[in-house]
């Protein structure tokens, strides 16, 4: 996601900027909290009404994207490294026989949905691609969060939520490799050798991460606050690298995070390097907010319902599925499918990459039309989570 | 009993421990030390959240259930195996004992049983190795060292005839812990 806004303006600069955006974030979570609204979507907002579409049309000063966009760069670099921290192939592997069959029915159910929305509605295959990925992925951090909050951490549904969430992470980190090669667009001839210095870099950095990680981990160094700097640095190094021979900085960042949950340093890592992930990815949702105009939102809100009133119940049935196949009960099984519902950062990722294509329809309506999306689905999500009772017996699935 | 272990990934990891009939008891151990304990009666309902507690107060808890500051032990009373035959036990004395009211010296503890009386406990006061001219009363607790079978024979002269039991709980046993920091 390279400066891709088209949004003009911007009265705050550097400092104040990126205070006041952080300030109208946190402001719009507050507020929304009280109601049970996710903060993801909210942090959205709050970037949405000190941008250039709101506050610079009504005459406030506002921000300009391009203010703020290498800290929301480093909010998505965070993000994934996290995924990657907590990934792990020997969990993966454990867990295979059941998981391999729940991830690809996961997989195989929900990316069609969204393909298919976006070409019902004329965005091409590129769009339909870019569509696919966002109603395909769950919100790891939603879903994590209202299974905390709601006590279902406990019960038996957690283990294939978590578990769907995980190969998620894995199936999304091929993906973003490949949409970043595919939305830079041009001819094949182009194309090919970029993609394959791209693809190649990615590569070279997962072998990296199995292979080496474990032996340069001492490097880290001992005290917190050396391993604070230097795994930022590596993690920044790398992923920037990334983003200059063309690869997606995102990947990058998971593949790093892979590298050192292979270590010993995992635990201590991931203690230290949360407050800054939950710091800079509130920058990364509120900077997709800047670059949101409300009004192109609305002008999506038709594909935004069809999406969200065909892809919430392909969830249920898909995370269902995956509910028998770990042996649940049917009543745990719609839980597990209502708590794969809500969709967040990840599809705001494919939005972020999405504004920087150079097909101006896909640059403008994909990005509004993930907002949307995200926006009715967190929020119908957590919903959903919280009513379970209710719709346990609105469709009679009680355990005798 | 048996302990089910599983991976939480992004939140931690769980422990289910089998209760009695198909009830489980659930602690939820979050990457940030917090753990939360559930309740489950049957593999169909819901787990209920029972508490939570931060990891430093988790650890305190921990510590005080695994017995580290006093072990009730299956044995009728408390006792502490020293290795070999020797242990040291812990009595309430009853009120009609023979020890009620007496030294240990006019009890002829040693002599009687073999046992030797190393601490009194007299409310919050406690004696360490209290001379025999010492007095012991009704309700205190004595806490006694000797082979078992002084041990027994101490029990048998001065406790149970009278019918005492088991020791009250001490609190200053534990005043050495803080609430471990939260």
């Amino acid at each position: 996601m390279a400066a891709g806004s088209t949004a003009a303006g911007g009265d705050l600069h550097g400092l104040l900027a990126l205070g006041v955006l952080i300030a109208a974030a946190a402001v719009v979570a507050a507020v929304g909290r009280r109601v049970g609204i996710p903060t993801v979507p909210l942090y959205v907002l709050g970037g949405v009404l000190v941008g250039p579409h709101v506050a610079g049309a009504v005459g406030v000063p506002s921000i300009a994207p391009a203010e703020v966009l290498t800290l929301a760069e480093v909010g998505v670099v965070l993000l994934l490294f996290f995924l990657g921290l907590e990934f792990s192939i020997d969990r993966l592997i454990a867990a295979r026989r059941k998981l391999s069959a729940a991830a690809a029915v996961d997989l195989f159910v929900n990316f069609p949905v969204g393909v298919a929305v976006g070409l019902l509605f004329g965005l091409g295959p590129l769009g339909a691609f870019l569509v696919g990925g966002i109603v395909y992925i769950s919100s790891s951090a939603v879903i994590t969060k209202s299974l905390v909050d709601l006590g279902w951490i406990a019960d038996p549904e957690a283990e294939p939520v978590l578990g769907v969430l995980v190969a998620e992470d894995l199936v999304i980190a091929v993906y973003l490799a490949l949409a970043v090669a595919l939305v830079a667009g041009g001819s094949p001839v182009d194309a090919l050798p970029r993609t394959a210095v791209a693809l190649g870099f990615l590569i070279a950095l997962a072998l990296a991460a199995q292979l080496l990680a474990p032996r340069l981990a001492p490097y880290l160094g001992t005290s917190d606050e050396d391993l604070v700097v230097r795994t930022l640095s590596v993690a920044l190094v790398i992923s920037g690298l990334a983003l200059s021979v063309g690869a997606s900085e995102a990947v990058a960042g998971f593949f790093v995070g892979v590298g050192v949950g292979a270590t010993p340093l995992h635990d201590r890592v991931a203690d230290r390097i949360a407050p800054l992930r939950d710091a800079f990815a509130v920058v990364f949702f509120a900077w997709v907010g800047l670059n949101t105009d409300p009004v192109a939102v609305a002008g999506v809100a038709v594909p935004v319902v069809v999406a969200a009133v065909v892809s919430a119940p392909t969830k249920v049935v898909s995370g269902g599925i995956a509910g028998r196949l770990y042996d649940l009960s049917p009543r745990r099984s719609l839980r597990t499918g209502l708590a794969l519902v809500p969709r967040g950062e990840f599809s705001l990722i494919i939005a972020a990459l999405a504004a920087t294509s150079p097909d101006p329809t896909i640059a403008r309506v994909i990005p509004a039309f993930a907002v949307g999306y995200v926006l009715v689905m967190s929020f119908a999500g957590t919903i959903a989570m919280s009513e379970a009772d209710r719709i346990e017996r609105l469709l009679g699935v009680v355990d005798g | 009993m048996t302990v089910y272990e599983s991976d939480l990934p992004g939140v931690g990891k769980k422990h289910e421990i089998e209760l009695d009939g198909e009830e489980r008891l659930v602690v939820v151990t979050h990457n940030t030390g917090k753990r939360e304990v559930f309740r489950r009666k049957n593999a169909d309902s819901d787990s209920v959240k029972l508490f939570e507690l931060s990891d430093g107060l988790a650890r305190t808890v921990g510590t005080v259930l695994e017995g580290a500051y006093f072990q009730p032990v299956a044995t009728e009373n408390i006792d502490t195996v020293l290795g070999g035959d020797a242990l040291i036990e812990w009595y309430e004395v009853p009120d009609d004992s023979e020890l009620a009211g007496e030294t240990i010296e006019a009890a002829d503890v040693r002599r009687r049983t073999g046992a030797s009386i190393i601490a009194v406990e007299h409310g919050d006061e406690v004696t360490p190795n209290p001379d025999p001219g010492a007095g012991v009363r009704a309700g205190d607790t004595v806490v006694v060292i000797g082979s078992r079978s002084e041990v027994d024979s101490f029990h048998a002269t001065f406790i149970e005839s009278g019918g005492g039991d088991d020791v009250d709980v001490d609190a200053d046993v534990l005043d050495g812990s803080d609430d471990g920091g939260s």
